[in-house]
């Protein structure tokens, strides 16, 4: 899987590997001329895949221990079955990512002179800004609620997904209302 | 914009380059083998792990140097066969060091890890209900690690013994793309040879790997009264299967109970038993391969 920065196109580079938290975990791309970031969540069953690949997301830092994907991942082991290895714990981010500081290049000279290093790297970070600021939603606390029920690991999905719909249409709180009218247009 | 194929790397991960090194490793370690043989079936229960132990033990007996591979993750047989089970693995500075059966033979099997008889193999993942979507996957890994990371050390043989079906060997010739060969085993029952026949064209149409041959277990057995040979599964004639699928037919392996308790015992039964048919043949078999590798 690769990204590109569509403004830029230019290939978008891993910065940042965060969790798995409750199965999900966050992968950061950020372009290296504009600094523009992007997230790739992923559900747990993705999570999964990634672990059952037995590779690293953000690359590895050194060599796998022997047997070490077998000894991280099976369920239950004999005590003692191994000896002189360091004891398994169950998977973690560890076996994942080795990336939790930015691995990202640093910008480009021209991005630098631009100014992009610093602040808001995006050129159109302003505009999205304002856009936001605009369009700054609040959730009632029944639609809160309402939003507890959907699953958790699609539920950042889901919130982005009504956040969208309402600031597409204007409104500045999202309450149970705009809910059913997410469900009903959008079969959520 | 510029396309997947446009774009050099992935941006960080490098998964390419881990896969590549996870290859190189397997690759340097499968160099000190010089063959390595698939024991397979289309057929649950034909015998296929007990056929492998004892032609390992044969094999060993005649001064190979032998490995074996329990390649049947889910149910795992072989340390029971060889005498390993609950025998601890050790890490040494070349990878995980596997126990010795007898002669020397070296094994790793799934068997050696797991905390009790009852225990099956499980994987952590989000829900066990869905894991036949990834399991897959775990069960391929497993066993590069156990050829990767295991300190075989150099072998004349390493013994490969496979769950039924096909897919595995597919499975392991994609770890092992210089795989030397299928065996075969079945037991002479047209139901078997019927699922047989499959594994046989599976093999042979994917071009895995050459077939070594048939092996036919539990052929005949010896009445205990009048001491006469008799058929186990009158019907299926394995020598002319063979023929019809264009392989060499390696011999018949009469069924007998002493193999059974000698399996149960952890006991290669050739090595209590030599000279018995079963004995006999599973002998003439072993240095049928062996005459094989050294021909080649």
């Amino acid at each position: 899987m690769k990204f590109v920065c569509v403004l830029c196109d230019t290939q978008m580079k891993l910065e940042e590997t965060t969790g798995p938290v409750e199965g999900s975990l966050s992968v950061t791309f950020a372009c290296p001329s504009c600094a523009h970031r992007i997230a790739l969540l992923t559900n747990p069953w993705e999570t999964q895949l990634v672990r059952a690949l037995d590779v690293k997301i953000g690359g590895r830092s050194s060599a796998p221990e022997p047997w070490e994907f077998v000894r991280t991942m099976l369920a239950a082991k004999r005590e003692g079955a191994l000896e002189g290895t360091t004891p398994s714990a169950e998977p973690s981010s560890r076996d994942f990512g080795e990336t939790s500081a930015s691995s990202v290049e640093p910008l480009s000279r021209d991005a630098q002179a631009e100014g992009l290093g610093a602040g808001p790297r995006c050129p159109f970070s302003a505009v999205a800004n304002r856009a936001a600021e605009a369009a700054s939603l609040t959730w009632d606390p029944a639609a809160e609620q309402r939003l507890e029920r959907v699953p958790d690991f699609i539920r950042p999905m889901a919130r982005q997904g009504i956040e969208r719909f309402a600031a597409e249409r204007g409104y500045t709180r999202i309450t149970e209302e705009v809910i059913d009218e997410v469900r009903g247009t959008l079969g959520f | 914009m510029k396309t997947y194929w446009d774009i050099v790397g992935d941006g960080g991960s490098n998964v390419a380059a881990q896969v590549e090194a996870q290859t190189a490793r397997l690759r340097g370690r499968m160099a000190h083998v010089r063959r390595k043989v698939a024991v397979v079936s289309g057929k649950g229960g034909v015998g296929k792990s007990t056929v492998t132990a004892n032609l390992a033990v044969a094999l060993a007996m005649d001064g190979l140097r032998i490995g074996v591979l329990d390649a049947d993750v889910n149910g795992p047989s072989m340390a029971k066969l060889l005498g390993v089970r609950g025998r601890s693995l050790k890490a040494g500075p070349d990878g995980i060091l596997p126990p010795e059966g007898p002669m020397g033979i070296k094994v790793v099997s799934m068997d050696l890890l797991l905390p009790s008889d009852e225990t099956p193999v499980a994987w952590h993942g989000p829900a066990q209900q869905e894991s036949f979507i990834w399991r897959g996957m775990m069960e391929v890994n497993t066993l590069r690690e156990f050829l990767a990371d295991t300190a075989w050390g150099e072998l004349d043989l390493l013994l490969a013994d496979l769950p039924p079906g096909t897919d595995r060997i597919a499975h392991l010739t994609g770890l092992i793309p210089d795989l030397t060969g299928c065996l075969v085993v079945t037991v002479p029952s047209e139901v078997s040879h019927l699922i047989v026949k499959k594994a046989v064209s599976a093999v042979r149409d994917a071009r895995w790997a050459p077939t070594l041959g048939l092996v036919e277990n539990m052929g005949r057995f010896t009445c205990k009264h009048c001491g006469a040979p008799e058929e186990m599964f009158p019907g299926g004639d394995t020598r002319a299967m063979a023929t019809a699928m264009g392989i060499p037919f390696l011999g018949s392996i009469d069924f007998d109970p002493r193999l059974a308790a000698a399996s149960d015992r952890g006991v290669p039964f050739l090595l209590s038993h030599p000279d018995t048919p079963a004995g006999e043949a599973l002998t003439r078999i072993a240095r049928t391969i062996q005459a094989w590798m050294e021909a080649e």
